[in-house]
């Protein structure tokens, strides 16, 4: 069977009542917020109280697939959790690959809204209207890849998907990612704690439905031409698929924006043995992976020297468990990574909540008791990357305890919060925002706390793609800052892979989503629906007592300058963008959103 | 000397880390076509096409940006280091 995109469905399962229904979604709610992060939010905003705790049954968790996800769009595979995020409390939706979202897609619905909580442990299985909420007993303590092969075998049918928590999100970490297809990972903001609150172990999925489209022979004309570039371009078509995302230490690091043991330093001096090129040379790489429908293909198939198999590290990964600790040794990096992946733990959160801890620790913040006679949290210690990622998943000690509800409170814990490199409580990604004044505002506004994917401006600052920007200069950055937003808003939105934006622009995603809803719009309404996006979020946020004084970055990187490398002094100038990035959003000085804006955004 | 040191596919591509050249005072025009013949395979295609730097390439004398220098005119004087890199990205 097929059906049009714009048929898809809702599935809203309650686990307090074990009630399954299905619902209809208005077609006009494609055309205002797409799918996925736009979709799940509108969702979400209407339907749960923004102040809530994150991790109470009034809690809703949202599987939301993108507008184009399941179709043949360029990297249409990708899906997004959204919720309330006990990491930050401010809206949160965490995007993820592989081949879960489209198989989801399969099976008729465009989103699942899990209500309420299980009083015992459980799975929810789809086999298109097959729906059933199952026994999880057997799987409860697993890891994610082991969870993973037993659903797959108990279910029976081949093909089948899987997504689930491991045993951080079982243990309520804040820091806890959904896994599906064992290895990619709904990474950020805690999702998989929410999950865990609910005592939902897993999703399992299996369609047996096309999606297909309005202008079907528009888009697949569309689609050709767009794998075409996707595949000629420089990056997309073969910095990516030869190196991953690795490709990058080197070049940041040697830009001097490489954050070093907890952002003390922007250089690392171990970059040579862990870097991309490393990977390569030492033989460890031995495949590059794709996602569902991806021609770029960054995914990195690795095998130890030990015979021990697995995916990664990325460039954020990699530098998470590496330089934010100060470990220059790839194997123990690499293992760490396997490690999250298997215990359902989000790699930046992670190593830099451990990068937190050794600061804190060398400092002589935690008191030598608190390890319990456990590993030493020492910058460089690759023994303590490993043993602090399980301690944290299975909250093992007092200190490790403090570590899975992610750096932030560990810093309170201690009387230190300022030692956690954070925004809105989120651990922040492998850029230093003083050297990078655009990517810093980024930082600062982004509606789910540190994350360098909701405006990625160190393509334009540092990169120099579409165009090179001078990484410090302030004029024009709020300007660029917001269309980024906006514009990965869309794609996020779309169901779209964010590096397809290296080779696709806003046109070439207008003429997608037009083929598909059937509709007209220009580049400039497409960014709009961007922006109606992020003010829907900023709105959850407001309403949730987030409040603009949280836009800021943590004190060392507005008032301590880099202490080394070539952008030695500079720090970063927040204060001065954030005003006129206000106005461009059309809020007040203060940071509010406007009625007018809001009217106009058609939020009101 | 002015060390000159290769990453990312252009590694794989000419097979070593790094080069040094006696050169001073010299344009980085001039020190990418000396490094081409130094290492015996050409590389300069990833980086420059029609007099151009292809979108994306990033060369650094001693961390910054040629862009923000004088482009292919930038000059390199003894002492310095460059690292070259073929468009790339990531995050």
């Amino acid at each position: 069977m097929s059906y049009l995109v714009t048929d898809a469905r809702l599935l809203r399962i309650n686990l307090t009542s074990k009630t399954i229904k299905i619902e209809k979604i208005e077609k006009e709610l494609f055309k205002k917020f797409l799918g996925g992060r736009g979709l799940g939010s509108k969702y979400l905003a209407d339907e749960i109280d923004p102040k809530i705790d994150a991790l109470s049954e009034a809690n809703k968790l949202i599987f939301a697939n993108g507008l184009l996800t399941g179709t043949i769009a360029p990297t249409g595979g990708r899906y997004m959790v959204v919720t309330k995020s006990p990491l930050t409390g401010t809206i949160a939706s965490s995007n993820s690959g592989g081949y879960f979202g489209a198989e989801f897609r399969n099976t008729g619905f465009m989103m699942i809204i899990v209500e309420g909580k299980s009083p015992k442990p459980v799975y929810i299985s789809i086999n298109d209207d097959d729906i059933k909420i199952n026994d999880a007993k057997e799987i409860w303590g697993l890891n994610t890849h082991k969870t993973t092969d037993w659903l797959v075998d108990a279910f029976g049918v081949k093909g089948a998907k899987v997504a689930c928590i491991g045993p951080a999100g079982e243990n309520l970490s804040r820091i806890a990612s959904i896994m599906n297809d064992k290895n990619r990972a709904a990474g950020r903001s805690g999702v998989g704690a929410v999950m865990g609150s609910k005592n939902l172990k897993a999703i399992i999925v299996k369609g047996s439905n096309n999606v297909d489209v309005n202008q079907a022979e528009k888009f697949t004309q569309t689609v050709r031409k767009q794998n075409d570039m996707l595949k000629a371009h420089p990056v997309t078509g073969e910095g990516l698929p030869a190196l991953g995302t690795k490709v990058l230490d080197n070049i940041i690091n040697s830009s001097g924006l490489y954050p070093t043991r907890n952002f003390q330093s922007a250089i690392f001096d171990g970059v040579a043995e862990v870097c991309g090129e490393a990977l390569v040379n030492k033989k460890y790489l031995k495949n590059n992976t794709a996602c569902y429908a991806c021609v770029i293909a960054c995914g990195r198939e690795v095998v130890l020297p030990s015979g021990r198999a697995g995916e990664g590290p990325e460039y954020e990964s990699g530098w998470s468990l590496g330089a934010a600790c100060g470990v220059n040794d790839l194997i123990a990096i690499t293992e760490a990574n396997f490690m999250c992946n298997e215990l359902g733990l989000d790699t930046i959160s992670a190593g830099s909540t451990i990068a937190a801890a050794m600061e804190l620790y060398e400092k002589g913040f935690i008191p030598k008791e608190d390890l319990e006679n456990m590993v030493e949290p020492r910058f460089g210690n690759s023994e303590a990357i490993v043993y602090y990622l399980k301690g944290m998943a299975y909250r093992e000690t007092k200190l490790a305890a403090k570590m899975a509800d992610g750096a932030y409170r560990l810093g309170k814990a201690y009387g230190h919060p300022e030692l956690a490199m954070v925004v809105k409580k989120q651990e922040l990604p492998a850029y230093d925002p003083r050297g990078v004044q655009g990517h810093g505002l980024e930082y600062a506004t982004s509606n789910r706390g540190g994350c360098h994917v909701r405006g990625y401006m160190i393509s334009p600052e540092i990169l120099g793609v579409p165009e090179k920007l001078d990484p410090q200069a302030l004029e024009g950055k709020a300007g660029w800052v917001k269309i980024f937003q906006d514009l990965t808003a869309v794609i996020d939105s779309a169901g779209l892979c964010l590096f397809s934006s290296f080779a696709l622009g806003g046109d070439e995603y207008r003429d997608l989503i037009n083929a598909v809803l059937d509709t007209e719009f220009t580049t400039a309404e497409i960014l709009k629906t961007g922006d109606r996006i992020w003010n829907l979020e900023r709105k959850f946020n407001l309403a949730a007592g987030i409040m603009p004084d949280q836009d800021t970055l943590p004190k060392r990187l507005l008032t301590e300058p880099l202490p080394d490398g070539p952008q030695k002094g500079c720090y970063s100038q927040l204060h001065k963008l954030l005003p006129e990035y206000y106005q461009l959003r059309g809020w007040d000085e203060k940071g509010y959103i406007k009625e007018e804006t809001l009217r106009d955004l058609g939020l009101l | 000397m002015i060390t000159i040191k290769f990453y990312s596919l252009l590694r794989l591509l000419v097979k070593v880390e790094q080069v040094e050249l006696a050169l001073d005072n010299v344009t980085i025009s001039q020190v990418l076509a000396e490094v081409q013949k130094k290492v015996n395979t050409p590389f300069l295609h990833k980086l420059v096409q029609g007099g151009s730097l292809i979108t994306g390439t990033v060369i650094l004398i001693n961390g910054r940006n040629i862009h923000h220098l004088h482009k292919l005119d930038s000059l390199v004087k003894r002492g310095d280091e460059i690292s070259l890199f073929p468009p790339g990205g990531g995050g």
